[in-house]
């Protein structure tokens, strides 16, 4: 794996194959948990067509229905109480944008499966394009899959995740070694940990790359 | 924008009357430093200074008021944060 960096007109990060597909995995489940149809079924055929996610109606349903407060901790991450203390304008505010923001989600989601399903370049290229006028909103649909993760990871607060940090070498340094029987590694956390720090640098030299590229226009 | 306004300190706002409400954006531990710095740059046309600012009051203090203005206004600030990502807040201002 190797992170972002400025080429041409875009940012061009490089994934083997399998490691393509497990992102591309993850981002079309986050997608699923906002409600979008499943993305396509191939890896490296994704469907052209997804009028779900083009036709502002699909989102516009029970617009006049009150929408309740997801019960999913990480869909309400993504979808956040906008005022804790005072029901009437969190409510209110959920009504008013919460198709928008899905569908807003949604599609950003969709666009950065498709980088990484290699949209009309074909899935051969190891390398994930992103074209610089769409990097800002790639490096958004990242956090919204980081989010999703840290919340199954159970991640509140910073020294959550610096706890999952050592956690993580821990495991790593014990499986090297060939020790896991000494202490109890948890598989299944430490794969989504490691996913969560990939995606994680991932997304840091994408914003190194947004940050760099609006400095150089800021003159 | 007037960042002007958008970037005034609680403070200030709790002393004004009328129906004043701020958006407040809030730490968390996944949104990485970088990010949240070149969001506030970009959405609220923050100088990188200014936006570094308001990052670290998120990260140090736990939270920072990033826009003061009307409920309309605020609302479209907070959703403009939930897209970004960032868990942000509107309240009335001073509350």
């Amino acid at each position: 794996m190797r992170g972002f960096r400025a080429e041409g007109n875009a940012a061009i990060a490089v994934l083997d194959d399998e490691e393509r597909l497990v992102v591309a995995r993850i981002v079309a489940d986050v997608a699923l948990l906002l409600g979008a149809d499943a993305f396509g079924e191939d890896f490296g055929s994704p469907s052209e067509v997804t009028p779900e996610i083009d036709d502002p109606f699909e989102y516009l349903r029970g617009l006049e229905e009150s929408i309740r407060e997801p019960s999913d901790p990480a869909i309400l991450r993504l979808l956040p109480n906008a005022a804790p203390t005072d029901r009437e304008v969190a409510d209110e505010f959920r009504r008013l944008t919460d198709a928008e923001l899905r569908g807003t989600k949604v599609r950003r989601l969709r666009r950065m499966w498709d980088q990484l399903s290699g949209g009309s370049h074909g899935a051969d290229s190891d390398e994930w394009v992103v074209p610089a006028d769409e990097a800002l909103a790639t490096a958004a649909a990242l956090t919204d899959v980081r989010l999703v993760l840290a919340s199954r990871l159970g991640l509140v607060t910073d020294d959550d995740a610096e706890r999952l940090h050592a956690e993580i070498d821990l495991a790593t340094h014990a499986l090297e070694t060939d020790d896991d029987g000494a202490l109890p590694v948890d598989h299944e956390r430490v794969w989504l940990g490691m996913l969560y720090q990939a995606l994680t640098w991932l997304q840091e030299t994408l914003v190194e790359y947004v940050s760099g590229a609006s400095e150089e226009t800021d003159v | 924008m007037d960042t002007e306004r958008q970037v005034e300190s609680e403070g200030s706002v709790a002393t004004r009357l009328d129906d004043v409400w701020v958006t407040i954006v809030w730490n968390d531990p996944v949104n990485l430093m970088s990010y949240v710095t070149h969001v506030f740059q970009s959405y609220f046309g923050l100088s990188r200074e200014d936006a570094t600012a308001r990052m670290r009051e998120v990260h140090e203090h736990g939270r920072s008021v990033v826009s003061t203005g009307p409920r309309e206004r605020m609302e479209v600030d907070v959703q403009a944060m939930h897209g970004f990502g960032l868990w942000a807040t509107l309240q009335r201002s001073g509350e």
